[in-house]
This record gives structure tokens, sequence and C-alpha cells, in this order.
């Protein structure tokens, strides 16, 4: 197939060669992709060499960190020992409990950061996952790479809970009065980890065709 | 492919368009640049020193030009070691439960952590806040360093691999936001003192936003290319 499109050059021949140039995701150098085994000629790192498991890497990820969302959400993020009493508060009790003291500024920060920032990780990853491999219509003016960009980004702010959680509990440990982390906790740490993960092992050169 | 260079922006800029009609073959490969937002195609042109380059369809910056910026980075990441290394020396904030004081720094948080059997959430807090931007920076100043006095070339490159591949782990931003947070919740129910190394670390983490976004791993690159060929 690619050495038909080849032999065509001539006036097709400038979108062709752009199309076949691949940016080093180690040091951004421009490289002409090769296929199955392309090595950086400048950082000589290896560049999506995984020709058979083309999405099915980023798949596995970004299932595994679904799962970890769900007891992230049902089980207590910060359990408050006070006077014998325990009280547990999950990622949206804790946001309620903030909206009704009157801090909105923080509740919104931190229901941007828990719920939003992944959930729209979740579906961008699964648009973009789904979309390089079946013909979901006219996406033709969807911006894949723009998305795929933003979900690069916004992945760090979902730690804020757990950052948050990790404070507190170091900080207030009093016979009186104690803050501990809550199993949730570990289950979201886990769930941002993978979508990380999801997200990097995502071969960008399965998006075709550019502006 | 199309290149829009602002010079010394916002003052002056100008527009460069290219047509490249013609075959682009392997020896070319080094004066083009594809938009790491985008994913745009462009042809490098040269700019004037402490400009940079933008790309046409997202305005993202490509490249920039800083004859100075081995210099600039070694002094930079020196400070943001001095500063990193004082954030983890004193408390980063206090507070007064019932008359007892009770203190907090990042190693201690860990350690917190582990005593309390959340292994995984204090293995994630240690990596991401202290071992990788102390990593990073070291890195940086060895890299400098290296660069400067023109020496073991090998070790330049494995270092800047390693580098691309701890960066977008390094979360000591998100950590800062997360103290903000914390203290407007613990605001009306305690008494809180901020510490030295909160200071501290809120300069430790200007200078770092301020090098990952102004230091391209890709222009590190070229400069090695650069210093390492002149030799020859």
């Amino acid at each position: 197939m690619e050495d038909k499109r080849r032999d065509i050059y001539g006036a097709k021949m400038n979108s062709l060669e752009e199309e076949q140039l691949i940016r080093c995701p180690i040091c951004e150098a421009v490289n002409r992709d090769q296929g199955k085994k392309n090595i950086c000629r400048r950082c000589h790192s290896k560049i999506y060499q995984h020709q058979k498991f083309q999405t099915e890497k980023s798949w596995a990820f970004l299932i595994t960190a679904i799962i970890f969302y769900i007891p992230a959400n049902l089980y207590p993020m910060l359990v408050i020992k006070q006077f014998g009493n325990e009280d547990g508060s999950t990622i949206l009790g804790g946001v309620i409990v903030l909206w009704e003291m009157g801090s909105y500024p923080v509740a919104l920060v931190i229901l941007f950061a828990s719920v939003f920032v992944p959930l729209l990780k979740f579906l961008l990853l699964l648009y973009l996952l789904i979309s390089v491999k079946y013909s979901l219509g006219n996406d033709s003016k969807v911006d894949k790479h723009t998305l795929y960009y933003i979900t690069e980004i916004i992945g760090p702010w979902s730690m804020i809970d757990v950052f948050v959680v990790a404070i507190l509990a170091g900080l207030i440990h009093l016979s009186s009065m104690e803050m501990v982390a809550g199993a949730a906790s570990t289950a979201f740490a886990l769930s941002v980890f993978f979508t990380i993960m999801a997200a990097n092992s995502f071969d960008s050169r399965l998006i075709k065709g550019r502006k | 492919m199309p290149l829009v260079v602002y010079k010394n922006f916002p003052y002056t800029f100008v527009l460069l368009y290219q047509n490249m009609k013609t075959k682009i073959t392997s020896d070319q490969l080094d004066e083009l640049i594809i938009c790491h937002k985008c994913h745009t195609l462009h042809k490098k042109v040269s700019i004037t020193n402490g400009s940079k380059a933008l790309c046409k369809s997202c305005k993202g910056v490509l490249y920039h030009r800083d004859d100075s910026l081995i210099e600039k980075g070694l002094a930079l990441s020196i400070t943001g070691l001095i500063l990193f290394i004082l954030a983890n020396a004193f408390p980063l904030i206090k507070v007064d439960i019932l008359g007892q004081e009770q203190v907090i720094s990042i190693l201690s948080m860990v350690v917190r952590l582990v005593e309390s059997e959340y292994y995984i959430v204090a293995l994630f807090v240690v990596y991401l806040v202290f071992i990788f931007p102390l990593m990073i920076f070291l890195i940086y100043i060895t890299l400098f360093f290296l660069l400067k006095t023109t020496k073991k070339e090998q070790v330049v490159e494995e270092l800047l691999i390693l580098l691309s591949k701890i960066v977008p782990w390094n979360m000591s931003d998100i950590f800062l936001i997360s103290i903000l947070v914390s203290l407007v919740k613990l605001m009306g129910m305690l008494e809180i003192h901020i510490g030295i190394s909160f200071w501290t670390l809120t300069l430790f983490v200007i200078i770092d936003i301020y090098m990952t976004r102004s230091i391209h791993i890709g222009e590190l690159w070229k400069i090695k290319e650069e210093i390492y060929m002149e030799p020859k």
C-alpha cells in the first residue's frame, strides 16, 4: 500500500511526505516514519515500537484507571477521628462540606480537579482510542492532536486531593483529634497514575491528517 | 509549511511563510519542527536573540533563541536546588491544637503515611514531590555544567533522555496548590502559622515553572549538537 502511494508522487507528494514525518517524544526531533522499527536519529530511543499492540496497551491502562476510579469515589478519602467518633468523607462529600462552609473557590477547585479532570480524561481518551480505530462519521473537523495535548496537560491536576489528604493526615495526629488517609486515597492515586500511563502510551501516529 | 515569528513579542512581529513544494530529503529533517500542541509541520527559520518562534495554527511556542541559555540555566538550577533544600529543611505549616504544636514538612508527611500503612500513597507523594523535583534539578546542574565545559557527550545524551522522561512527573506546583487548599480547609478550625519552608517552596515552584516553560528539551539537544560538533 505504502509503496504504491510513493510511486504516484507527482502532485500529491507534498502532503504525502508530511504524513510520513513523526516527532520523537523524547527529544522532539523530526523523524521519518519507518513503520515497525523507529529509532530516533538524534537520541536513538525507540519511537512507538509496538506495531501489533497499537492501542491495546493504552486501553489496558485506561480500563485499570476507570476501575480504580470507582472505589475512589465510594470509600472515604479522609477519616477524621475526634473524641472517639470516626467521620469519613468521600470526594463529593468533601466538596459539599466545603461548599456549605462557604469556601466556594476551594470547593470548585476540588470539584474541578477530582471530578471533572478525571472524567474529562477518561472521555477524551475513550474518544481518541475509539476514533483512531473505527470511523465515527464525520469527525475530520475535530482536532485530535489538541485533544491529546489537553489530556497530557490536565493529568497532574487530579493529584490535588491526594496531596491534601497527605498534608492533613501528616499535620493533625493527636489523641483527641486525628486525621487519617482513607482507602479512597490509594485508589485515587492509582487511578491518576494509570490515566497518565494510558495517555503516555497512546501512539499519536494513529491520529491521521494534520491540518 | 508556515512559520510565524513574533520578534520580541509583543512589539513587532513578522510573518514568514515558507512554501515547501520541493521534496523533503532526509538531510533536511533538522530544519523542520513539529508543534507539540497541534502537530503542524513547520520549517525552522533563524530568529534574533531573545525572541521566540510561534506556531502558525495554535500560537504555541515552537522554540526560543537565547544565546546565554547555559549560563542562565546553570544559575537558575543552582538557585532552585538551594531553595528546594531549604524547603525541606524547615516546617511548611505549623498548627496549634489545644496548646500542642504540630509541624509538617514533605518528608514528615511521607513518614506519617508510611506509619499509617498507606504505602502506595506514600510512594506517590515521595516520588512526585520529593525525588523527581530533586532529580530534575540535579540533572539540570550536571547537564549545564557539562555543556559549559564541553565534556562527556555520552553522559549529556543520557541525562537529556532521562530528563524528558521524568519532567512530566514533577508535581511540585500541584503540591503547592494542595497546601493552599488544606490551609483553607483548616481555617476557622485551628490556628495556623505558615512556616519558612512554605515561602522557599513557593519560590522554588516559580523557578521550576519558569524553567520548564523556557527550556525546551529539543533546544537543549540542538545546543548539545552545536557544542560538541566544534572541536572536530
